[in-house]
């Protein structure tokens, strides 16, 4: 029997809507759920997903892609890319799969919401391929690092992490909570799939590739290349609703979405992706820098996504595109300093050459972040590694959850951005994140940071060991020097010029 | 004598921190435990200078001598610690 082309009957098998009579309509797709935004059923009707495939060609196209991945992984396991591989290289698989794998499992939730809830059949339609991607993307990243955990009872993190309260699971659980599995199908639509998955997995996703594949670690890189391919599909589904609460008089309630997604987004990809760019990657395997890359994809494609979709640029663009100048880099110096706090070891990326090549993409790097880590390393050189450790927390801003960190040194600009509200003070990182606070408390007023639960006494013994062990962080798991301070030597004979700041 | 829990924003660093004090401690000592965490960890040392405290955003140093708790100065407010000349 001859098969018709998808075209010829695409559209009519995905008319999926129908005149429910046992339940009313409201019943079926509850606002909370579908978050239609009063657009009516058939104005949803409209939506046209750019991206079209059918189950078969679906099946087919995903089955060679994992085996692709899989094989590709098979043949290099006596590579022995574990043992030669640059540690900070290690150190961004580790940091990467504790951040991402269980993220997936999330992401597939929030695809299975839209499969369900999502007004428009097409959406619903993707959204079901959206959520078996997703499923594929947990399954990859728990059982690549699986291999390793025999070795490195770091790599056990990729599915340990977000049961945790480490302060970094915590920050992505409080993102991720909010933009994928706290949020209504259409919410999701824009929130994860537009902002999140076409502004920023990218990010992520090919600028690691790419660094992956310079860095000669193929099995990574064929598994995120594979995984990217299936996020260009479904981060498709977001711009035809957009597309759809535009043309309804919902501009307003769209860009709000879309401007709070981007913030929290940018906020957790400064923080794994910047550091992981900028110091984690050896020096001679560095493409871009983050911020080149940021240029690249946010100014230069994602701001062009927005306008063309018919939404302003978010109100605090600019103020995100001056943080793309500092914020990683504050992010980088917190974790290296607080490092037995994280399932990984950090790279701290500061030979001479590497901070010759900061200072070149970062013009004024050594009078600010410099400063700071001079202060280190005469201590490192002084044999007086306790210096180079916390002894108290860093105020951890209550939307991202992240230290509130900016520059140090002569560009010094660090500062609270405190809110009280019903008899509560809270304080951000910037205007920004003070900003989707308000625009929503009720949502986010009962959360507790890691330092509001260590001043209610939730953490005991009050001191480093009593929050390691909150953030069940055991011997062998605890974050240090990726390389021994070995990095340190090249300043022995070599001393900087120093200067007060 | 009460914790008092502080938030320090220390001139140079980069990062704000919780800084536990008591409410008899007067204004030098806080300023000498918030010093404890950021000079000589990330901060350089300024010999012969001294840190003042003020109100994040604020122009005038509380007095060095007063107590904590003689101020209007709340638990988990944001403070500026600044190097001053003697
Ligand atoms: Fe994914
Ligand atoms: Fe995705």
């Amino acid at each position: 029997m001859a098969l018709l082309e998808r075209a010829e009957w695409y559209d009519i098998a995905r008319a999926t809507n129908w005149t429910p009579t046992y339940v009313t309509d409201s019943e079926l797709f509850p606002d909370v759920m579908s978050g239609a935004q009063g657009v009516s059923a058939e104005k949803w009707e409209v939506y046209d997903e750019p991206y079209k495939t059918s189950y078969p060609e679906y099946v087919r196209v995903q089955r060679e892609k994992d085996a692709g991945a899989y094989s590709v992984k098979a043949a290099l396991e006596r590579s022995r890319m574990f043992e030669n591989a640059d540690p900070g290289w290690l150190s961004i698989l580790k940091s990467h799969y504790g951040a991402i794998a269980l993220g997936e499992y999330a992401a597939m939730s929030a695809e299975a919401r839209m499969a369900r809830f999502g007004r428009a059949p097409g959406m619903r339609n993707m959204a079901t391929f959206g959520m078996l991607d997703e499923n594929r993307h947990a399954q990859l990243q728990l059982y690549f690092p699986h291999e390793h955990c025999p070795k490195d009872r770091q790599f056990d993190w990729a599915h340990k992490a977000y049961h945790s309260n480490e302060w970094g699971a915590i920050a992505a659980r409080h993102a991720f909570d909010d933009l994928f599995l706290a949020r209504s199908a259409t919410d999701i639509a824009v929130m994860l799939t537009f902002a999140f998955e076409t502004g920023f997995t990218n990010m992520q996703f090919l600028g690691l590739a790419a660094d992956a594949a310079e860095t000669g670690d193929f099995t990574f890189s064929s598994l995120i290349s594979s995984i990217q391919t299936d996020e260009s599909r479904h981060a498709q589904i977001g711009g035809p609703a957009l597309q759809v609460l535009i043309t309804n008089g919902r501009k307003a309630e769209a860009q709000k979405l879309v401007d709070m997604a981007i913030a929290r987004a940018w906020r957790i990809f400064s923080l794994l992706t910047g550091p992981a760019m900028d110091y984690y990657t050896p020096l001679e395997h560095r493409k871009q820098s983050f911020k080149e890359f940021m240029q690249e994809w946010i100014v230069g494609q994602f701001e062009r996504s927005l306008i063309d979709l018919g939404l302003d640029l978010p109100w605090y663009w600019d103020k995100m595109i001056a943080e793309f100048e500092y914020q990683h880099h504050a992010y980088h110096l917190g974790v290296w300093f607080w490092r037995p706090t994280v399932w990984w070891n950090p790279a701290a990326g500061m030979t001479p050459d590497c901070r010759d090549w900061l200072e070149e993409k970062y013009p004024g790097w050594n009078d600010t972040f410099g400063k700071c880590w001079d202060v280190i390393i005469d201590n490192l050189l002084a044999g007086k590694p306790e210096l180079t450790l916390p002894e108290t927390l860093p105020i951890v801003c209550n939307m991202n959850q992240l230290p509130i960190c900016a520059i140090p040194g002569k560009g010094w600009n660090v500062q609270d951005y405190p809110l009280d509200y019903n008899g509560r003070s809270y304080h951000f990182n910037s205007e920004i994140d003070r900003w989707i606070f308000q625009q929503d408390p009720v949502r986010y007023r009962d959360h507790m940071t890691v330092v509001d639960r260590f001043l209610a006494g939730q953490i005991q013994p009050a001191n480093l060991a009593g929050a390691l062990l909150y953030m069940d962080l055991a011997p062998g798991e605890i974050g240090s020097d990726a390389h021994q301070y070995a990095w340190v030597e090249a300043y022995r004979n070599t001393p900087r010029n120093k200067r007060i700041a | 004598m009460a914790m008092f829990p502080v938030i320090s924003n220390f001139q140079y660093d980069f990062v704000l921190q919780l800084v536990p004090v008591d409410s008899e401690n007067s204004i030098d000592e806080v300023a000498a435990a918030a010093a404890y965490h950021s000079v000589g960890r990330r901060v350089a040392p300024q010999p012969g200078k001294v840190v003042r405290v003020r109100r994040q955003g604020a122009v005038e140093f509380f007095p060095r001598t007063a107590r904590l708790s003689e101020t209007d100065i709340k638990p988990m407010e944001t403070l500026e610690f600044i190097f001053c000349d003697a």
